[in-house]
């Protein structure tokens, strides 16, 4: 599977609609990113594609094969549902033995997917005593335990500490690395911008932003905060410059430090400052908005113009 | 049924054997059922040939509670666990997920079942071995229809307390409830409703079903007679369709309720 494409995808449940009119591509070797309020139609686009959910109208194609989603196409699908919990009684080694069994995979890619997700010690603990990120780490394994070609993740950070974030994004880097397809939805797009290399900004069941992360942060020019750290016998001159000429702008003061929120276009101005008292700067730090607040702010402007951006 | 089925299948059965519910009614009616098997065996010759009905009155309030406990949970419990999906998200049908879940846990039932029955039978005493025997099979359509009616509520039911709410319901009312409704019925029409209707009446509940069933095949139709109920049961293939009919129906009407969608709204 090189590409996968939803074509004018609509679901509506009664009155209800679900998604209208959408448009959506995965292509090999890239993760695309699902983010969107509650109720924006992210589960609804997944279960779209995992067959649970019979889309109102729409097509799907597969490499320009218009197809169904059917045991063909479900063969090559991996699932990570959100807080995902397996049945209490069987052991970790069971669950994935099911899945094995059910997708006739061999059993030695058993040990090699626990080992994968770091659930060795666990296996033949009952999944009862599992906690959230290990129910997670467990579910991880099943979804990439017969190597699909395509791997949908559901809200896939949640519960996972640092060790598990680390495996999470391992995945993620050899199924871009092999040139496989991933789809995720998540909340937690601060901490994915990084790693996806698409994001589709859902609402109301429409796409109402899409590009790379770097795309959508020049869409919004959101303010920068910059980090000055002054000499202490200038600091006093520096901050009443910068309260002159920036009288609109935040600023705070931390001992000699002073952290100020600026447009972009008033950074290089920083770089006169600099020249006007040389020394009185000894370090500057430039942090961009964190990316959950262009996220916010795309979504507020979109939903101010009622209309799709422009891709 | 296909490698998924299969799976499904086996993957059901290990884990309801694991059920501790399932594992303390199984172990109490196994318990209960040997006493009873000891009591015949020591008892007069008289009391001997009761062990037979005794056994089916246990059975016919022990099987349904293990039955329900195996099915109530099957799809709403995947739901909660957020699995359905998951499951479903393999290459198999639903109306195939409803057959393989019902299957593994009627091989649960079934198990639980030969357990009680094979101790009776083996603490039973000479010649009612036999006798014992021909309760196996009845006594396994019963829990598969109860099995098949938990199904039933659990693909229904929004949410997990609730099917348990259901099924405990659904046990009191077809256990208990629905003979004393039909008493109270015939005492309040004075007996005037035909033999036809009461008979119907009674059939038309698995439960009820069983325990004619077995009153006619151990103690003859004079026991039917004396339960008030003049005519005899209906032939073999009446009664193979309405345990047919109590086994299938659920099964597809939550393999139904699951195709039409609506559980991934």
């Amino acid at each position: 599977m090189k590409r996968l494409e939803l074509h004018d995808i609509s679901v509506r449940f009664g009155r209800l609609a679900a998604l209208e009119r959408l448009d959506l591509a995965l292509e090999a070797g890239k993760v695309l990113l699902l983010a969107g309020p509650n109720g924006a139609g992210k589960s609804t686009l997944i279960r779209v594609l995992l067959g649970l959910v019979i889309p109102t109208q729409g097509r799907l194609r597969v490499d320009d094969q218009e197809v169904r989603v059917e045991r063909k196409l479900k063969e090559q699908i991996g699932y990570l549902p959100e807080s995902v919990a397996f049945a209490d009684a069987l052991t970790g080694r069971e669950v994935l033995g099911f899945f094995a069994d059910a997708r006739g995979v061999a059993r030695p890619r058993i040990a090699a997917a626990l080992e994968r997700v770091g659930l060795t010690h666990a296996a033949d603990r009952a999944v009862r005593g599992y906690s959230r990120g290990m129910r997670q780490r467990l579910g991880l394994a099943v979804s990439i335990l017969h190597t699909p070609a395509l791997l949908v993740l559901d809200e896939p950070t949640g519960g996972l500490d640092q060790d598990g974030l680390t495996i999470l994004w391992s995945v993620l880097e050899e199924w871009r690395g092999a040139g496989r397809l991933v789809l995720m939805a998540s909340h937690e797009i601060a901490l994915l911008e990084t790693r996806v290399d698409e994001v589709c900004l859902l609402s109301g069941g429409r796409a109402v932003a899409r590009g790379t992360p770097h795309e959508l942060r020049g869409r919004v020019p959101l303010p920068l905060r910059v980090r000055l750290a002054l000499e202490p016998r200038e600091s006093a001159a520096i901050v009443s410059r910068l309260r002159d000429d920036w009288k609109d702008a935040p600023l705070t003061l931390q001992g000699d430090d002073v952290e100020v929120v600026v447009a972009r276009a008033r950074l290089l101005s920083l770089l006169e400052l600099h020249r006007e008292h040389p020394g009185a700067i000894r370090d500057l730090r430039v942090m961009e908005p964190p990316f959950d607040e262009v996220y916010r702010s795309l979504l507020e402007g979109m939903v101010r113009e009622g209309t799709e951006a422009p891709r | 049924m296909t490698r998924v089925g299969r799976a499904l299948c086996l993957a059901e059965l290990r884990e309801r054997t694991r059920d501790r519910w399932v594992l303390v009614i199984s172990i109490l009616f196994a318990l209960l059922a040997s006493a009873v098997s000891l009591y015949g065996r020591s008892a007069s010759s008289a009391a001997g040939s009761l062990t037979g009905p005794s056994l089916v009155t246990l059975a016919s309030l022990f099987v349904p509670l293990v039955a329900l406990a195996l099915g109530y949970d099957a799809i709403v419990g995947e739901r909660e666990r957020n699995t359905l999906g998951l499951l479903l998200s393999l290459p198999v049908s639903r109306s195939e997920v409803v057959l393989a879940k019902f299957v593994g846990r009627g091989l649960a039932l079934t198990i639980a079942v030969l357990v009680g029955l094979g101790a009776a039978m083996l603490l039973a005493g000479e010649g009612e071995s036999q006798t014992l025997a021909s309760l196996i099979g009845p006594t396994l359509l019963l829990g598969w229809a109860f099995v098949s009616i938990g199904m039933l509520v659990s693909t229904v039911a929004p949410r997990q307390s609730i099917a348990t709410s259901l099924v405990v319901v659904l046990w009191f009312l077809l256990v208990f409830f629905y003979d004393l409704g039909l008493l109270g019925l015939l005492v309040a029409t004075d007996g005037e409703i035909p033999q036809g209707t009461v008979q119907a009446l009674v059939l038309a509940n698995p439960a009820g079903l069983y325990r004619l069933q077995l009153v006619e095949s151990l103690s003859g139709t004079q026991a039917l007679s004396d339960l008030g109920l003049t005519s005899s049961l209906p032939g073999w293939q009446t009664v193979g369709l309405l345990w047919t009919a109590w086994i299938l129906g659920p099964l597809s009407l939550s393999a139904l309720v699951l195709s039409r969608g609506k559980a991934f709204r």
